[in-house]
């Protein structure tokens, strides 16, 4: 019983971990597949964020080469004019346009003819000069723009500028014309340009090579490095890898492009590990959360139910002391334990009902008994008596009868189970007597009462079997005189029989067999009946003790407590 | 009924832990890191600036950016790092004046808790975590093979240092002197140590080729003794005969270079001391200062009147973003 009561509670636990498992599963793919998307998602407007802030880049530097083909063609007008109407008309446009840096015209042979700067001239020798290449200039029929570069016609000034030259087709010393605008607006705008916080701009050519970049000195001094050969293969458009998303736009009118870089750690994954941390927090509280809720339902449920089984158990085993408790919890736990309760009480009740029972029915057994008389004893009595009265032993006869008669008065008792001890002494003294006539005086019997006793009561015909017992076993077979003596005495609150013999003695077999078993042969009460009365009336602690030795005797002590009249009336 | 209300309750803490951990995480505080240079005024360090300002940006951190007034004025930046620790900075990004006497500051900064890098000039601190700049033995030894190189037969030369105490400066005076000497056929003819401004550079260079007309070389070791060398050298109309190797860039020895006073410059890469120092900051204060190497060469090159104008050369010369205003 117990062990089922185990396996139940193991199953239960298996069940709460395997939905706790469950759940935790099914929230790890959830939160799986609800980061994948998330990333993706992520990687999906990086990259949308990034060719945004590429795309906007690209219409500054078109709108820059835009605006350069323009200024250009406002200075090849210029050339068209006079000498003198040209350089009012250059001077105006050099103020206008603060941005371009110098305008200058080259002869066929590529020397410096002209140049227009606001408040600068240039150097007069000079040394270098990169705003114009002479075979380059041959090389391409029309207007052509340089890289940037440094202007180098000047002395102390030396700015970035991209360089445009056209040739003049109208006769006249000029052959070509450069305008160089400075490249400072747009460097700075790609150098502010910066997509998350890391993220930025460079400017590359269709061949990879590294227009501008705002980190220029890192690259050339090899701290840091950009793919270009690789990206230059690439077509329009945005590539993200692991740790970097590229971003490729091509100038609309040049051959530059717009490489927009941004990290993937910075822009996706630092959102998707906080989404992680997040997800994770919350799945663990949703699990916290469910484990709460088994183990309150298990409180509310399981450990009442637990109790109540453990009280079904100790009734079990033990129902006569048990006294139930009721269990709390839940209103069907109650109901239960309710249930329970009524049904203790119902068996308790009914288990009372049929012990009383049934020592009523004992009891009455008991009195039937005693009221027979051993038909032998009589039968045997009678003819002593009569064989007497032959030999004219009238007087001894006349005890005998006298004898016969008390023990018989004594016997019926008016129906009262419990007697003086006085009266059950005299009754044990006409059964001895009796007795002692038959057996021709082969033993002899003494009395030795404690008279304090004699006023108390015991139950009637307890000492009669015993001494009957002795008779029969003991000294029957024994060769010389009998010996039986029977005391009565106090011991604390009890009161003890004990009557010895000199008889043969009894094995333990013996004495066992005659307090499980009841008289075989003959009617009449036997060893074992006194002992269940006394026991049925007095308790368990009341009853007989035989201690015997083979030759030697047998002492029999019978304790009882010490009961006043009417003290067990209602038995 | 009781066990419900306990569960609710459960729940609304999970909640609040929940939504404390959360708020705890998205907030992310801004570093701070200053950067105490050796001046606020040479084309070099406005260079250093921008580096440094663009690493500032790229790694989201509080930059604070101070110098002296002179190249001498150790004092005065001792007094800089001082006050950057005390206004909260958590790392400071250090060039110094004098190896020696800077050491205290930084000493005093680090017990604080501040993490160091130096940067162009290294100071005598253990709590330096990295250096970062100019190899400036190597630096110095180029100076003088750039002489060697570009001038026949015997080399006098006379070297225009700035402040003793500056280490960097005297590391590239003990390089060049060391491979002058091994040439076997250079002979250091004068040292002299100028305040790192132009005119006191000019002044001094003057004195000391009208004290020594025989040098025929002339080694400057940074930004203004370099142009103070080279306007002595225009002074005397000795463009011709005299050699002048300097360092870093400037318009007024870029022009020299073409003109002839300035024969060659060393370059170096401040942009990359300025970036490099302030991202070395950043990863000291993130907790990635495993990966930093103590000691990281930004690199140097020659720039002579051949390749002056090539594309390296405008890059390392001209900054971009110099010319922004």
């Amino acid at each position: 019983m117990k062990k089922t009561l185990s396996t139940g509670l193991r199953t239960t636990t298996i069940l709460v971990s395997m939905v706790v498992g469950v759940v935790a599963i099914m929230l790890f793919c959830f939160i799986t597949i609800f980061l994948d998307r998330y990333r993706s998602a992520m990687v999906q407007s990086a990259q949308t964020s990034t060719a945004q802030a590429v795309a906007q880049v690209s219409n500054t530097v078109g709108n820059y080469l835009g605006d350069m083909n323009q200024a250009m063609e406002l200075v090849e007008q210029s050339m068209w004019e006079e000498v003198e109407g040209r350089d009012e008309l250059l001077s105006a446009f050099l103020k206008f346009r603060p941005d371009v840096v110098a305008v200058t015209s080259y002869s066929r042979e590529g020397e410096l003819l002209d140049c227009w700067s606001l408040g600068r001239e240039p150097r007069e020798e000079i040394f270098q000069n990169l705003s114009f290449d002479l075979e380059k200039a041959r090389d391409y029929l029309g207007a052509y723009m340089t890289a940037p570069h440094v202007e180098t016609i000047f002395e102390g000034y030396y700015p970035w500028v991209v360089t445009m030259t056209a040739p003049l087709t109208q006769a006249g010393e000029a052959a070509w014309v450069s305008l160089d605008l400075s490249f400072s607006s747009i460097s700075s705008y790609i150098s502010n340009v910066s997509i998350g916080q890391r993220g930025y701009c460079f400017l590359m050519d269709e061949e990879g090579n590294i227009v501008y970049h705002p980190q220029q000195q890192l690259l050339y001094s090899g701290l840091k490095a950009e793919n270009t050969p690789a990206l230059a293969t690439l077509a329009d458009g945005a590539y993200a890898d692991d740790t970097v998303i590229y971003c490729i736009t091509s100038v609309e009118g040049s051959d530059w492009r717009i490489v927009g870089v941004s990290y993937v750690d910075e822009l996706v994954n630092r959102n998707v590990h906080e989404m992680i941390r997040l997800s994770f927090l919350l799945a663990g509280v949703l699990l916290a959360a469910a484990l709460l809720t088994s183990w309150l339902l298990s409180h509310l449920l399981g450990r009442p139910l637990r109790g109540l089984a453990a009280a079904m158990e100790s009734f079990e085993t033990d129902a006569d002391h048990f006294t139930y408790r009721p269990v709390g919890g839940t209103r069907e736990v109650r109901e239960l334990s309710a249930s329970f309760g009524h049904m203790v009480l119902r068996i308790q009740q009914l288990m009372t009902t049929v012990r009383e029972e049934e020592i009523n029915l004992r009891k009455t057994e008991l009195k039937a008994l005693q009221a027979q008389i051993n038909p032998h004893f009589l039968y045997n009595t009678l003819d002593s008596i009569a064989w007497m009265c032959e030999q004219g032993r009238n007087a001894d006869a006349v005890k005998m009868v006298h004898a016969l008669a008390r023990l018989f008065r004594i016997s019926i008792s008016r129906g009262h189970e419990l007697i003086p001890i006085e009266k059950e002494i005299e009754h044990a003294e006409s059964y001895l007597q009796i007795q002692k006539y038959r057996y021709k005086n082969q033993f002899t019997y003494e009395f030795d009462v404690e008279p304090e006793c004699l006023s108390y009561y015991c139950n009637k015909i307890t000492l009669q079997p015993i001494i009957e017992n002795a008779i029969n076993h003991g000294l029957d077979l024994l060769v010389e005189e009998g010996h039986i003596e029977v005391r009565v005495y106090q011991q604390g609150e009890d009161i003890l029989f004990c009557v010895q013999d000199n008889g043969v003695g009894m094995t333990s077999q013996q004495i066992e067999s005659i307090m499980q078993h009841g008289p075989h042969d003959r009617t009449g009460i036997g060893i074992k009946n006194v002992n269940d009365r006394l026991k049925i009336y007095f308790g368990k602690n009341y009853g007989l003790h035989i201690t015997s030795e083979p030759d030697v005797g047998t002492c029999v002590e019978i304790r009882m407590p010490k009961i006043r009249e009417g003290d067990y009336e209602g038995k | 009924m009781k066990g419900s209300k306990r569960a609710a309750l459960g729940v609304v803490l999970a909640l609040c832990c929940l939504c404390a951990c959360s708020s705890k995480g998205i907030s992310a505080s801004r570093h701070s890191v200053a950067l105490v240079a050796k001046s606020t005024q040479t084309e070099f360090w406005l260079s250093v600036f921008a580096g440094a300002e663009a690493a500032a940006t790229e790694y989201n951190l509080d930059l604070s950016i101070m110098g002296p007034e002179t190249e001498e004025d150790f004092e005065t930046q001792n007094r800089m790092v001082a006050q950057a620790v005390e206004d909260g900075a958590e790392a400071v990004v250090f060039s110094a004046i004098d190896f020696e006497n800077n050491a205290s500051a930084i000493d005093e900064a680090s017990q604080k808790g501040v993490s160091i890098v130096a940067i162009d000039s290294s100071v005598d601190s253990q709590a330096v975590s990295t250096y970062i700049g100019t190899d400036n033995y190597a630096a110095g030894r180029m100076a003088a093979q750039a002489a060697l190189d570009r001038v026949d037969g015997d080399l006098e030369v006379g070297i225009v240092n700035y402040d003793i105490s500056s280490a960097n400066g005297q590391e590239r005076e003990r390089g060049a002197v060391d491979l002058l000497k091994e040439s076997g056929r250079a002979n250091v003819a004068a040292v002299i140590n100028t305040l790192a401004q132009a005119e006191s550079a000019r002044e001094d260079t003057i004195a000391l080729l009208e004290e020594n007309p025989q040098i025929n070389v002339l080694l400057a070791f940074n930004e203004p003794t370099s142009v103070g060398a080279a306007w002595a050298v225009e002074d005397l109309d000795r463009s011709e005969d005299i050699f002048l190797v300097g360092f870093d860039s400037n318009v007024i020895t870029v022009d020299g270079l073409q003109e002839g006073s300035v024969d060659a410059l060393v370059v170096q890469n401040p942009y990359a001391m300025g970036y490099l120092g302030v991202e070395s900051a950043y990863k000291l204060l993130s907790g990635q200062g495993g990966s930093l190497e103590s000691t990281v060469d930004t690199s140097t090159q020659i720039v002579d009147r051949e390749n002056l104008f090539t594309m390296d050369s405008q890059k390392a010369l001209f900054a971009f973003e110099q010319h922004l205003n």
